[in-house]
């Protein structure tokens, strides 16, 4: 099972790699910090951003509702 | 000799079954004082981030989350020797122990949600003028103010929300809203009690239902990463990097 599938509630979100996009959040935004600076290197620079592109979707999203809003 | 760490946990003797680790490394247990740590021997020098090492750390620590629970799961790529972190154990073995008391039973829970902003102020006007640097920062600092002022209400808000839908269900609850001046972007983390997840979710979806015109996600139940922080870093004390 992965970590979403519980529940989803809202369809902008259907067929995406939310899941992924979640993991990825969770394991690198938060967690506990022992050693306070580390050194990653990163082999995929997409990953560095993934955590916050689940907000930039959501931005992007939101700027779909808001373009609908303002047609309305 | 270093380690590569996922998670401490309480109550934990010994592993029932765990995934391989980072780099396809096995998964030990070590015992320090009455505490389980989960690691993985750490060779290389330095980490590379990949999806698979990434993915690797949180199925180490979902493996755990369903043997027992408390744990305080690790952000990815924590190394360290095994004297800094017996030296780590011993010097915050009460603020771990507390952090552990405050998550036990506990799963997390956590809600996006973004929608148009019905209260957006009206925007700054640009002066007509080119203006000198001291008025710019006044205008910038006053566009701050103003986007701080709001996200503290809007905060208070989305609280006062949750707190009314989800009654007493959540032992902890964190709120981030993001700076937009145009729409909503915002995420709650809630920290549930396993036993209430089907409440939870049951409670969620009908406040949700009451508002159409905000788009939400929902996530869970996950290992508690955002009630792990003990807001002490080695580093500062250890000269680790």
């Amino acid at each position: 099972m992965n970590d979403i599938d519980q529940l989803i509630i809202s369809e902008e979100f259907e067929g995406t790699d939310v899941s992924l996009l979640e993991t990825l959040d969770h394991v690198l935004n938060r967690g506990l910090v022992i050693a306070g600076e580390i050194t990653i290197s990163v082999a995929d620079i997409d990953l560095i951003f993934v955590g916050l592109n689940v907000l930039v979707s959501s931005v992007e999203t939101a700027h779909e509702v808001l373009r609908k809003h303002e047609t309305e | 000799m270093k380690f590569y760490i996922y998670c401490f946990a309480e109550g934990l003797d010994r592993l029932n079954k765990s995934p391989r680790g980072i780099s396809g490394a096995r998964v030990q247990l070590l015992k320090m004082e009455d505490l389980a740590v989960l690691v993985s021997v750490r060779r290389a020098d330095g980490l590379a981030l990949t999806h698979k090492d990434a993915f690797a750390h949180n199925a180490v620590v979902r493996s755990v989350f369903k043997q027992t629970t408390p744990l305080l799961p690790f952000r990815f790529g924590q190394v360290v020797t095994g004297q800094q972190l017996r030296n780590y154990v011993s010097a915050h073995r009460q603020a771990i122990k507390a952090r552990l008391a405050h998550v036990r039973g506990c799963a997390e829970m956590n809600v996006r949600m973004i929608g148009v902003r019905e209260n957006a102020p009206p925007p700054v006007v640009k002066p007509a003028k080119p203006v000198g640097p001291g008025t710019r920062f006044l205008l910038e600092k006053r566009k701050e103010f103003r986007g701080d002022e709001w996200r503290a209400a809007q905060t208070a808000e989305l609280s006062e929300w949750f707190s009314e839908k989800l009654g007493n269900l959540t032992r902890d609850q964190q709120i981030f809203v993001v700076p937009s001046e145009r729409v909503v972007v915002a995420k709650a983390d809630h920290l549930v009690e396993r036993s209430h997840i089907a409440e939870y979710r049951t409670k969620i979806a009908r406040a949700i239902e009451e508002r159409p015109e905000t788009r939400f996600m929902v996530s869970g139940p996950w290992p508690p990463y955002s009630f792990a922080n003990i807001e002490l870093e080695f580093g500062s004390q250890f000269g680790v990097s």
